[in-house]
């Protein structure tokens, strides 16, 4: 028994020796640059990052851009999780493949599809316009907005299927048993259903969030370089600028975001599923 | 029965092609147990989740307590429902559960008087702050009815809440609802496709086929008269010997020429209808009497079943005749042995045989 399960243990070398060779070895590589200066150890490359505004306006683009491409993602993915779990037979395999099948197109070949939407005589804004949204057409390619809708689109799937896992084990008799109970639609809905799909959400703002503080094609391409985020100023510092001691600097802030808006996210949701 | 409290008026709904309730109507006094008893597919559920209003009927009407409910959206009937899975709250507490449908009704203090009251009511006060996953079957079940009943509904509707549960612990949970419902002057309907349980529990069953109700009456009188071919089946053991009507006489006996003969009983049939004789298995005895219907057929078999023997006799007809008795069979008596056996003319249920019969 004991012998079976160190042999077990084994099957996990490959994956254990490849992520450490190509992913943990070079993370700490980044990470012991960023605090090593000409005179050993030291946080002045923390300091000056910090100290500058303009550090500050990139970190504020990061989070705000991860936070509404997050947001826009659980609005428009959490009605969908439902519908995808409920729906049966066909209609279901067709929901699956309309959000799984858009995962398999490269994000440059969206980018084209993107122009055609978000320029000026695009569809959003002849949509608008033509419902008296707007008065005139505007241009949303290359702005905040399309950024976010761009993003939204590419992430949304990571937002849906953690969800629909976990909507799919609630027993639909659960909101009719607080019907029967004498509770309203709407109270059912935050009394039941939200804290059962709080673990499916948390994973799918996780996914998202991560995904979107760390993008880099999707900016380049939809706003350009006059917007920097984390992502897009590490890439820069690296490949265009050779300033390796900037780049890690905002790798590691970048990294540290990341993972502290993970963990308390999923503390939160262990807080309030107090069963689950 | 001087006013419904409940009334369903001509209650008719299909899935597609198939109906499922074909123009059903109940009545269901106060303070009245009443079962729903049927095969699968009869449209027992049906029938229960549209008085839930959790489906709605195609045509037909809902009375409850003279307020017409049809249009009501569930959460506005005050009819409260265990379902068969019990279909508790898996991120809540057993008090939680209970008290669910009472939160942002009563104050906090009575929720809490009204949580521990029923707690202890289906005996699971210890239970309050355990998760109802940790639960087993029966106390699952005990929290459900604690949590139906807590919001003090005007009728519980129970959705085959024991076929979860093994025999003796169904027995025993039978009991204590009947016990608890009469407490508390709960008008209930149960569905159920166990007849004993229906048998045990009613005030009165309506025993439902193909979407329509066949018999609505109090267990003995569904048992011991069933007025259609399907209630004779369905509820309790018979034998079926199939005949045509020979003769008519003045005092109300008629004589159906039988595979085993001409038998008699009692009831108003034309000369030369074809019908079908019922007879329960207690209601055949050893030996024949004067009379009495007498036949002498082949023992098949005999199954020994505690407090009570059967005798199975081999027929004519595809089931067996069935012969039950609480008294010790002689031992000399074995199967192939051919004995007569009798019954009372008065004990021979008759019905029109019909194509389904």
């Amino acid at each position: 028994m004991n012998r079976d399960r160190s042999l077990i243990g084994w099957l996990a070398v490959p994956a254990v020796a490849y992520l450490v060779l190509v992913y943990a070895l070079p993370l700490l590589w980044l990470l012991a640059r960023s605090i090593t200066g000409p005179e050993g150890i030291s946080f002045a490359l923390f300091r000056d990052f910090f100290a500058d505004p303009f550090s500050w306006r990139v970190i504020g683009n990061t989070m705000r851009i991860a936070g509404l491409v997050t947001l826009v993602c659980l609005l428009v993915g959490y009605p969908v999780a439902f519908a995808l779990a409920r729906a049966k037979g066909v209609v279901q395999v067709i929901l699956l493949a309309a959000i799984i099948l858009p995962l398999s197109v490269g994000v440059v070949v969206k980018a084209f599809a993107w122009q055609v939407v978000l320029r000026r005589d695009g569809v959003v804004s002849q949509f608008l316009v033509g419902i008296g949204v707007w008065s005139e057409p505007q241009r949303l390619l290359f702005t905040e907005t399309g950024l976010v809708i761009g993003a939204a689109n590419v992430f949304l799937p990571f937002m849906i299927l953690p969800i629909y896992s976990v909507v799919k084990l609630i027993d639909p008799r659960l909101m009719e048993a607080g019907a029967t109970l004498g509770v309203g639609p709407f109270r059912r809905f935050f009394r039941i259903l939200l804290p059962l799909t709080l673990p499916g959400v948390v994973s799918g703002i996780a996914f998202v969030f991560s995904l979107a503080v760390s993008m880099f094609v999707i900016p380049s391409l939809l706003i350009g370089d006059r917007f920097q985020t984390l992502a897009t100023l590490t890439g820069r510092s690296f490949l265009l600028m050779r300033n390796e001691a900037l780049g890690s600097v905002t790798a590691t802030v970048l990294l540290v975001l990341a993972v502290m808006i993970v963990l308390l996210s999923s503390l939160l949701a262990r807080r309030a599923g107090r069963f689950s | 029965m001087s006013e419904a409290f409940l009334e369903v008026r001509n209650a008719s709904k299909s899935f597609g092609t198939a109906t499922v309730l074909d123009g059903v109507a109940l009545e269901v006094a106060r303070g009245e147990f009443v079962s729903l008893l049927g095969p699968s597919g009869c449209g027992k559920t049906t029938l229960l989740r549209i008085i839930a209003g959790l489906t709605s009927a195609e045509s037909g009407a809902v009375i409850l307590d003279r307020q017409d409910i049809t249009a009501r959206p569930p959460h506005k009937r005050d009819v409260g429902v265990v379902f068969q899975n019990y279909a508790l709250f898996p991120h809540l507490s057993v008090a939680e559960n209970i008290g669910f449908g009472l939160r942002g009704r009563v104050a906090r203090q009575e929720i809490a008087a009204i949580v521990t009251r029923f707690l202890e009511l289906v005996r699971m006060g210890d239970f309050a702050d355990r998760s109802v996953r940790a639960l087993s079957g029966g106390q699952q079940q005990r929290v459900a009815v604690a949590r139906a009943l807590a919001v003090a509904p005007k009728l519980l509707l129970l959705d085959e809440p024991f076929s979860a549960l093994d025999r003796k612990l169904r027995e025993t949970m039978q009991m204590e609802l009947k016990r608890l419902l009469r407490e508390l002057g709960t008008t209930a309907i149960f569905v159920t496709h166990d007849q004993d349980e229906a048998l045990v529990m009613s005030d009165r069953i309506a025993v439902m086929n193909q979407g329509r109700i066949e018999q609505l009456d109090s267990p003995q009188a569904l048992y011991d008269r069933p007025t259609t071919p399907f209630a004779l089946q369905f509820v309790g053991l018979s034998t079926r010997i199939f005949g045509e009507v020979t003769s008519v006489e003045t005092d109300g006996t008629i004589a159906v020429t039988t595979a085993h003969g001409i038998l008699r009983a009692q009831g108003r049939f034309a000369r030369g209808s074809p019908v079908l004789l019922g007879i329960r298995p207690e209601r055949i005895s050893f030996g024949t009497q004067e009379g009495h219907n007498s036949i002498a057929p082949r023992l098949a078999d005999i199954v020994f079943q505690g407090a009570r023997v059967q005798a199975h006799f081999a027929s004519t007809e595809d089931e067996p005749i069935l012969l039950e008795t609480s008294a010790r069979l002689p031992a000399d008596i074995a199967p192939n042995a051919v004995l007569p056996i009798s019954w009372a003319p008065e004990d021979t249920l008759v019905f029109p045989r019909t194509a389904d019969s």
